[in-house]
């Protein structure tokens, strides 16, 4: 199988360490970041270009965070259309499920982005109260992704043929690893 | 830790290569596949102990509940590894059946492993203080996402 798109290594010259990684090393103290985090949110740099000279002090873990998702789910799509391989009578019956799922999705990306960008500003004050609510709070949250990717994918299973709802389940769990290993490069261990 | 990840990392992808191409189950690769994930669940257990930096007393309380994870999660791997055969050995021609019952399946494994994690989250929290069973947590999912990275890799999607 061909590497999908979201999980592509960009190509081309090695890429200076972006000064967000800079911030996010200096907000948690020394960390190792593999190249590949450091390719990652360097390709996605220029969408910070704004934010970074409105705001040059002020870099939070939740602006790294942002750019993945988007990056990776501005790719999903076309990762999905190539992956899927659909008759046009699926695609029509798909595409709405699809698109109704990471709308819903996106919103529990965004509390988890809450949940991280809160986690980063209690690292290094964290009380015992402050780790316990984070913990319920993720556990919560992953249990309501999961959930959601279930429900969603039997909706699919409804819609085109189980053989094709399967292959969504694949891919969807891929990308969402994927993320996963992306975004606990980001995230160190609890102190 | 890095060379210990490797390690186990390295593991389950052997697994996992071993797993795709068997349509028909043969008694060796079975044990083989035991032994695979006897190992990875050594290695992950050096992981876990050598992250959470635990004092004496600390590594008194929390052995023995992890070990009993371990034995509960044991029990996931093999359903992954049951999976797994059912898959590859009806991919060629998957019935809408078949197709339906993996998908069930999984999703009751995906249940099984979050409830489990979650259980013993509240046990670890009764021992240990809330931000190591946070790395608790942490160090599970890390290592879990790297294993079922390396898996897929070796697992075709469904045609």
């Amino acid at each position: 199988m061909s590497t999908p798109v979201a999980m592509r290594r960009p190509q081309g010259r090695r890429p200076a360490t972006p000064r967000i990684l800079t911030n996010i090393q200096s907000r948690f103290g020394p960390m190792r970041i593999s190249p590949l985090a450091v390719a990652l949110v360097a390709v996605a740099c220029p969408l910070l270009a704004s934010a970074q000279d409105e705001s040059p002090q002020v870099q939070s873990i939740r602006t790294d965070e942002q750019i993945i998702l988007s990056q990776i789910m501005t790719d999903k799509r076309a990762v999905y259309a190539q992956a899927m391989r659909l008759s046009d009578g699926e695609s029509r019956a798909f595409w709405p499920v699809y698109d109704e799922y990471e709308a819903k999705v996106k919103k529990i990306d965004d509390r988890f982005i809450q949940l991280a960008d809160g986690y980063a500003a209690k690292y290094s004050t964290m009380t015992d109260a402050d780790a316990q609510q984070i913990l319920a709070a993720k556990m919560k949250l992953d249990r309501e992704r999961m959930d959601l990717q279930q429900a969603y994918t039997k909706k699919i299973a409804r819609a085109v043929p189980v053989i094709k709802a399967l292959r969504y389940a694949q891919v969807e769990s891929r990308i969402d690893n994927e993320l996963q290993r992306k975004l606990m490069q980001l995230i160190p261990i609890a102190p | 830790m890095t060379v210990d990840i490797r390690k186990a990392v390295f593991t389950l992808a052997a697994c996992a290569a071993l797993g795709a191409p068997y349509a028909v189950k043969a008694q060796s690769t079975h044990d083989e596949q035991q032994q695979l994930i006897a190992q990875i669940q050594t290695d992950k257990r050096a992981i876990v102990l050598k992250t959470l930096a635990l004092d004496d007393a600390q590594i008194q309380a929390f052995t023995p509940i992890y070990d009993n994870y371990q034995v509960e999660h044991k029990k996931l791997f093999d359903r992954a590894a049951d999976l797994l055969d059912l898959y590859a050995s009806n991919y060629e021609s998957m019935s809408d059946d078949v197709a339906m019952k993996i998908l069930k399946d999984w999703f009751s494994l995906q249940d099984d492993e979050v409830a489990l994690i979650r259980k013993y989250a509240k046990q670890f929290e009764r021992v240990l203080p809330p931000t190591k069973v946070i790395r608790f947590v942490q160090i599970e999912n890390k290592v879990d996402t790297l294993l079922k990275l390396k898996v897929v890799a070796n697992v075709p999607l469904a045609r």
